[in-house]
Order: structure tokens, then C-alpha cells, then sequence
């Protein structure tokens, strides 16, 4: 046990050398660090709580965009049924998940179904796979379903969660300067992270606007007082809907349009040329703006309305076509309000309703409070540690103990550096915490070796005895604690999985630094000064 | 050169007669589980907004916050059932005035507005108290739905209930199906008392808590294992000595071990404790609680469970020689 070859002595020095390297960084400032090779630059990474930001854990109405997918089903189906020879059916709706219909006719099944089936395709009509996007099957003569397939839905959710996750970027990071993390977690989640964020409050505005934009015609004929009246009530003309202006009040608007908020290219805020009131500047791409050229041609007089986020911000009359593909927005805006506005139009709508289910945010003051606290009963405790080792086991063997406590803390400093792991504050308790159980595995041996020199062995002996009696107990009871380490570390989430990577890291560093390295130490002392008593 | 440690907690050998007062710390126990469990039915505990839901912000008025302006603002708003608590600000920061901590209680959340109406609510309350208590800022905000809330509280259950079995599972690996259920019933022992004296203080229970039990399963077996590693040892050697004079030995063989490490923990948790600041005071308060609870199951639980448990002596030769056997 306490022969070291010149190969493993020389290993093991390494290793902490390493070490130390790696941990270096983390102890020096800005400054001097930059001057370090690249690959010794790294340090641990402080968590949002320990550094101040906001983390927010966002959820995505999937469900919602599944049921609207259906409900497009439903009606390319009758579309496709009317136009493709006129297919009757007794009944075609949305059931349970399902479009289910019913042909009028038996005859005209055959042809029914072909086009049904026709219009399964591809889910992603660039890979390999042959899934398809719905499965239709029959019962009876006449009666059929269709069903979007697992393969579909979950194409569908990844591409919302993405689409969600890009308007989001744009709109909490417009200029791509801001340091975050935008991710999916889990099913229906995204974790935004944003170390430093100051306007908790503006961030939160933009994620919950949904930012959908519409242009509308109003429906001139049907806006009579008694319309309206029912229409407030929920009771709209065929094709119709109403929607609440701004300013109070409400129309009804032609509930199709092609001019929506993909039809932007650009808008911008700016100020009214003649009024000098702020005003959202817009560009329409090329295809729009030739439909919405055609739409203020054929309806010169008219009124359209600008919806978002149902709800009518101006309804200007059509004094002249609009071929140009831009215009302007005016409504009750300030200048901060047009500024939100065209931001959150460049930013596109969001796919999905989004909820924030879970919020942290701490401030860099708290940070930097909980920072040093941890310092200070680091020190405190690390101090108080290695006084009471020396106490306990004398200079030679409490030094023995003290240094491979701290050559443990820079091993873990260097672990936590190295795979870029991130430091919480709990991960300080878990740091702490190792600093007093990490002497255990020294402690161990020492009792031991004590043990033995108390039973007449002579020293040589006693610490090879020592040393190989508590190897066993030593792995048993770290083997444990690891296991509730990995427990925590698998279910635990955020500054949890913090302290569980230190508590795991320092208890395979301790056992490292008290077997091998405090081993290594103890028999380069015995070999130099073959002592014939123990001071233990 | 010979230099002597200064101290020595205990002598050399020590022979105390842990299993004389076995049935004393038996009884004590088991008078400590029934009263935790009481507890817990009765009082409860004291959950923090990881498992209840809600928000809690943590706000800094420049000066000695107006505890009642805050709660008088908050049940104006709404939200009586809100909390109000000062906090002090760390020792070396140079603040002169406390810290406020007001707590929301969890809103109803409707089918529209989903997790949002807790944020609605923290809204309405940062914009209530800036009208009556003026600009403040916000240290600190967490603000937890009512699903997270139940996510997390289930994912807390089964981290418990999953680190508890495997560790079971290893200890049978390991040794014999006596030693496992006594580890696992000195956890048992440990988790249950950690519970009574959460209940007990109404300190806030919430996911660091669960962290520090979890540590204190690891930390506990680590003490139970050591002493089972010696009972093992020493059921080769003594083949002869009658159980309950062997598991006493073998507690005292390690005493110095486990008292040296428990104060070195100890001593850490409290630097912890005192100067960690408030974020980590209930997690070390815990483990706190668990060292010391963990160390006397040890001794005083997972012990003597084997004679209760009917440990079997390895050797056959029971009785043939009561010499020592070096392994």
C-alpha cells in the first residue's frame, strides 16, 4: 500500500498539477486571466442566482395548435369535396379528436375516400420515413374518419416549439447582443435564461403578446346599431366577426383576409408627416402587396380595420388603391408604444399561446451577496476544519489531512471548471458540506492507523494496515453518498443539480486526494524519516 | 521528532456500554417517530412556494421597510392572505435598513389565464406597493404555478423515495439482508425526525430541504456503513463473542471515527449556518438536524437492529476458539 513506482508517483503529480492549473483561473482577476492561454481561461460558471438574471420556464398551448391543425383538416376536406364533383356528405365535423363524416350517397364513397386519402401526405417529405400526416379509416358504407397521426402531432409541436422559440429570440433580443439561453425542456416547455436582465418586467410584456396582425374589411353593410348589438353578444352575420376597437366601440369585420402579419417584410416606428404624432411604419412583401393593391382598388370608399391581437387598432377609409406594399399604422401610439409595436411585428407572431409557469429572477446585488456569504463560510469553515484536524492528529498527520483537503477544494474547482458545470448556491452548501466531510476518508485511516500502533504494530506496519483496512469502509460509505448525489442530480432540477455535481464531484475527489494523494504524501514522509513511533 | 496532537476527544480504547441503554434508545425513538408523525398530521409543515405555488419577492426600500403599510396594501389589493416578513441584510454589506420578503398566496388559475394570474397578481402588487411605499428594488422574485408546484412536489417524493431504494439495494449487495433493513430503517429513522422537527419549528420546507434530506440519507448510511464494515470485520475475527458484546465493540472500535467526522461536519455547517447567508440557513439548519440524528441512529439504531434482526454469525465454527484471528 505504500510503494509508489516513480511512473504512478509521477501521475499522480500531475494530476494535481492539472489541477491546480485548472482551477488557477478562478482565483485570479479579469485581467491577468486574459493573459492566459485560451485553454486556461476557463472558470466555473455562476448560476443565475449566484450572478443575478431571470429564468423562466415558459409553456406552449400545444393542444391548441393540434386542434386548430384538425380543424383545417375539416375544412380542406369539404373544400376539396366541393370542388372535386361536388361530394355530399350527411355530416363532416370535428369529434373527439377526430374528423369523422358520413357520404350521402354509397356511391359516391369510393370516390370520397380516394380523395381523403389523397390528401395524407408526407410528414416531412425529405426524410426516409413513410409517415404519413393523417390515417383514414371506414366503417360501414358510409361513414369515415380521419386522424391526424402521433407521427404528425409531434412534427407539429417540435415546429411550434421552434417557431416559438426563434419570435422569441427576436423579440426579447432584437439587435442579438443579449447573452440567453432559449431552449426546450420537456414536452410543451421552453426555458428562457438571461444572466444580468435588468426590465424583468418589459421582457415579460413581450413574451405574453401574441402579436397577431391582420388587415380586415369592414363589413359596411351589417355595422348597424342592432348588428352590433347582437354582435357584442356573440351573435355574428355569416363570414363575419366583431371585434372591439381600441379607442371603445367595435365592428364588424370580414372574418377571412389574406393580409396578416407574414405578409410584413419590415416595419419601423416613426412620426406622422403631417400630424407629428408617433405612427408604425410597414413594408409588405412582394405577394402581398399586390393583393392588398387589388383588395383597395376594388374597394375604394371602404373601410378596413388593422387588427391585433383582436382587437381594432385604426379602421381608415380607402381613399386611393395602395400599390406600393407600404404604409403606415396610426393609432393612440406613443413613441415608446410604436417603438414595442414594430418590434413585436418584426418579430412575428407567436405560434402558441405562451403561459410563464415558473419564474426566478434575482437581482446582481443578491448575487453578489449570496457570493460572498459563501466565501466567508467557506474560509470560516475550512479554517475551523483544519484547526480541529490539527488538534486531532498532530502537525505531521493534520497536515497531511489539511493539505489534502485543500488540494481537494482546487480539484473540485478545476472538475466544476473543466466541464463547465455551473455553480449555485446551493452548489456553495455542497462545496461546504464536502470541505467537512471530506476529511472523513483521512479520518478513517488516521483512527485506524492509531488503532493499530495502539495494538503494538510498529509504524511501517500500523499505517499499511491502516491503510488497507479502510479502503473497504471508505468506498462503501462514499459509494453511498454518491448514489444520493446521482439521485438528486436525476430528478432535482435547477440550483438543485447544482449542489448535487458538487456534492458528487467532491466525494470522488476526496476519496482520490485522501487514498491516493494523502497516501502518496504519508509514504514520502515514512521513506525520508523511517520513524520508530507514530505522532498520531 | 515527536509531536503529539494537542487533544484527544477520546482515549485510546473506550468501552462504553452503547448496548446497556439500547432499550432506553429504543423507546426514545420510537417516541421520536410517533411524535414527528403527530406532528406532521397535526401541525403539518410549513411549505415553501416550490410545493404550494405562488410568489414571493424579496424588495429593498432604501430604508427600515413599513411592515404594515405592506400588508395593509396587500389585503387592499386582494391578497390577504399574503405575508409580510423583514429580513436582515448580510453582516459585511453595509446596509443599514432590513430587507423586506412579501409572500403572495397561489391565485386561482381559470382555463384563459392559466399560470399567468400569478404573474397577474405580482403585477398588481409591485404596482399597489409603489403607490403606497414609493420605488423599491426587487431583489429577488419566484413566482411558481400551480402545475410546477405539483411537479415539484412529486419529483421531490419519489427523489427520496428513489435514493432511499437504492441505497437499499446496494447495502444487500453488500451485506447480508440484516444489515440492509437495519441502514435502511435508521434512513427511515432519520427522514421521519428531519420531517417532526420541520413541523415542529415551521421552518420552510421546500426544495433545498429536500436536497439536505437527501444528503442526509448519503450522510447517515456513510455512518452506518462504517460501523457495519467493522461489525463484519469483526464477526471473522471474534467467532466467538457473543453478538451484543461484539456490536458493541465494533461501536466502539469506530466512536472516535464518527464523533471526528460529525464535528468536522458540524463545525462547516455551522460557518454555514451562521455566514452563509439567508438563502442557505433552512438547508443547513437541516443538516444540521440530520448530522446529529444520523450519527446517534448510527450507533444507537442500526446496531442494535441486528440483534433484533437475527444476524447470522458467518463462520460455522461457533464456539471453537475465542482468539483473535487476523485476517
Amino acid at each position: 500500500m505504500l510503494y509508489f513506482s516513480k511512473g504512478k508517483t509521477l501521475f499522480i503529480l500531475f494530476v494535481v498539477l492539472i489541477g491546480f492549473l485548472l482551477a488557477l483561473p478562478n482565483g485570479l482577476n479579469e485581467k491577468t486571466r486574459e493573459s492566459l492561454p485560451g485553454s486556461l481561461q476557463r472558470t466555473v460558471n455562476l448560476g443565475l442566482d449566484l450572478q443575478g438574471g431571470a429564468h423562466m420556464l415558459l409553456e406552449v398551448d400545444l393542444s391548441s395548435v393540434v386542434s386548430q391543425q384538425l380543424d383545417n383538416e375539416l375544412e380542406a376536406i369539404r373544400s376539396e369535396f366541393r370542388s372535386n364533383g361536388r361530394i355530399q356528405t350527411e355530416y363532416l365535423r370535428v369529434e373527439e379528436g377526430k374528423v369523422v363524416g358520413r357520404f350521402r350517397k354509397v356511391e359516391e364513397t369510393a370516390k370520397g375516400l380516394e380523395i381523403v386519402r389523397g390528401m395524407s401526405v408526407a410528414v416531412d417529405p425529405t426524410a426516409l420515413g413513410t409517415d404519413k400526416t393523417t390515417k383514414v379509416s371506414t366503417s360501414g358504407e358510409k361513414n369515415f374518419t380521419v386522424e391526424i397521426t402521433d407521427a404528425y402531432i409531434s412534427a407539429i409541436e417540435k415546429r411550434t416549439i421552434e417557431q416559438s422559440i426563434e419570435v422569441l429570440r427576436r423579440r426579447i433580443d432584437p439587435t442579438g447582443t443579449t447573452e440567453m439561453t432559449l431552449v426546450r425542456e420537456g414536452d410543451d416547455r421552453i426555458l428562457l435564461q438571461i444572466p444580468g436582465a435588468k426590465n424583468v418586467a418589459d421582457i415579460k410584456d413581450r413574451i405574453n403578446k401574441t402579436a397577431n396582425l391582420s388587415f380586415n374589411m369592414v363589413r359596411a353593410e351589417s355595422n348597424s346599431e342592432k348588428a352590433i348589438q347582437l354582435a357584442v353578444q356573440g351573435k355574428y352575420p355569416p363570414g363575419a366577426i366583431y371585434y372591439p376597437q381600441e379607442q371603445g366601440g367595435g365592428l364588424l369585420v370580414e372574418k377571412r383576409t389574406k393580409i396578416t402579419g407574414e405578409c410584413l417584410k419590415d416595419s419601423s416606428n416613426g412620426i406622422h408627416p403631417t400630424g407629428g404624432y408617433p405612427i408604425v411604419n410597414f413594408t409588405f412583401n412582394l405577394k402581398c402587396a399586390k393583393i392588398f393593391g387589388d383588395l383597395t382598388s376594388r374597394n375604394l370608399g371602404q373601410r378596413f380595420a388593422v387588427v391585433l391581437d383582436n382587437e381594432i387598432i385604426t379602421a381608415p377609409r380607402i381613399n386611393g388603391a395602395i400599390t406600393g406594399g407600404s404604409g403606415f399604422i396610426e393609432g393612440s401610439f406613443t413613441q415608446q408604444s410604436a417603438k414595442e409595436l414594430s418590434l413585436l411585428l418584426n418579430a412575428g407572431a407567436l405560434p402558441a399561446k405562451l403561459v410563464i409557469v415558473e419564474e426566478r429572477t434575482v437581482s446582481a446585488e443578491l448575487g453578489n451577496d449570496s457570493i460572498n456569504a459563501g466565501k466567508i463560510a467557506s474560509i470560516i469553515g475550512l479554517i475551523g476544519v483544519a484547526l480541529f484536524m490539527w488538534l486531532s492528529y498532530g502537525l505531521r498527520f493534520g497536515t497531511i489531512a489539511n493539505l489534502a483537503l485543500t488540494i481537494n477544494i482546487m480539484l473540485i474547482a478545476a472538475a466544476l471548471s473543466l466541464l463547465g458545470a455551473t455553480l449555485t448556491l446551493p452548489g456553495i452548501a455542497g462545496i461546504i458540506l464536502t470541505i467537512g466531510m471530506a476529511v472523513d476518508a483521512n479520518v478513517l485511516i488516521f483512527e485506524r492507523i492509531r488503532e493499530e500502533t495502539f495494538n503494538g504494530r510498529p509504524p511501517v506496519n500500523a499505517i499499511e494496515t491502516g491503510y488497507r483496512l479502510s479502503l473497504a469502509p471508505i468506498l462503501d460509505a462514499n459509494i453511498t453518498t454518491f448514489i444520493a448525489a446521482a439521485t438528486l442530480y436525476l430528478v432535482g432540477s435547477g440550483p438543485i443539480r447544482g449542489f448535487a455535481v458538487t456534492l458528487a464531484i467532491g466525494i470522488v475527489m476526496s476519496v482520490f486526494t485522501a487514498v491516493v494523494v494523502a497516501r502518496l504524501m504519508t509514504a514520502t514522509w515514512l521513506r525520508r524519516s523511517r520513524p520508530k513511533d507514530l505522532p498520531i | 521528532m515527536k509531536d503529539i496532537s494537542l487533544i484527544r476527544l477520546l482515549p485510546e480504547t473506550t468501552n462504553v456500554p452503547f448496548f446497556g441503554v439500547r432499550k432506553i434508545a429504543g423507546v426514545l425513538s420510537i417516541l421520536a417517530i410517533f411524535a414527528s408523525a403527530f406532528l406532521f398530521m397535526t401541525k403539518g409543515l410549513n411549505y415553501g412556494i416550490d410545493f404550494t405555488g405562488g410568489t414571493v419577492i424579496e424588495i429593498d426600500t432604501g430604508t427600515d421597510p413599513q411592515p404594515d403599510v405592506i400588508r395593509e396594501t396587500l389585503s387592499r389589493l386582494g391578497y390577504g392572505g399574503g405575508t409580510v416578513q423583514n429580513i436582515a441584510p448580510p453582516l459585511d454589506s453595509g446596509v443599514d435598513h432590513d430587507y423586506v420578503r412579501v409572500g403572495i398566496p397561489l391565485q386561482e388559475e381559470t382555463e384563459e389565464s392559466g399560470a399567468n394570474a400569478q404573474q397577474e397578481a405580482l403585477k398588481n402588487v409591485v404596482e399597489g406597493l409603489t403607490e403606497s411605499i414609493g420605488e423599491f428594488n426587487i431583489r429577488n422574485q419566484d413566482v411558481v404555478g400551480s402545475k410546477v408546484s405539483g411537479e415539484l412536489r412529486q419529483k421531490g417524493i419519489i427523489a427520496v423515495l428513489a435514493a432511499l431504494s437504492l441505497v437499499l439495494v446496494y447495502i444487500w449487495f453488500r451485506f447480508e439482508w440484516q444489515f440492509g433493513a437495519g441502514a435502511v430503517a435508521a434512513l427511515f429513522h432519520d427522514v421521519i425526525l428531519t420531517i417532526g422537527v420541520f413541523s415542529l419549528t415551521q421552518i420552510e420546507f421546500n426544495l433545498s430541504i429536500i436536497a439536505a434530506i437527501l444528503t442526509i440519507v448519503g450522510y447517515s448510511l456513510n455512518d452506518t456503513v462504517i460501523v457495519y464494515d467493522r461489525i463484519r470485520e469483526n464477526l471473522r475475527k471474534y467467532k466467538a463473542m457473543p453478538l451484543p458484546d461484539l456490536l458493541n465493540l465494533s461501536v466502539n472500535d469506530t466512536l472516535s471515527r464518527t464523533i471526528m467526522t460529525s464535528m468536522t461536519t458540524l463545525l462547516a455547517l455551522l460557518a454555514l449556518y451562521v455566514l452563509g447567508g439567508d438563502g442557505l440557513r433552512g438547508f443547513s439548519f437541516a443538516m444540521i438536524w440530520g448530522v446529529a440524528v444520523g450519527t446517534y441512529s448510527s450507533i444507537f439504531v442500526a446496531s442494535p437492529l441486528l440483534m433484533i434482526l437475527k444476524l447470522k454469525r458467518g463462520g460455522k465454527v461457533e464456539g471453537s476458539s475465542g482468539t483473535e484471528v487476523t485476517a
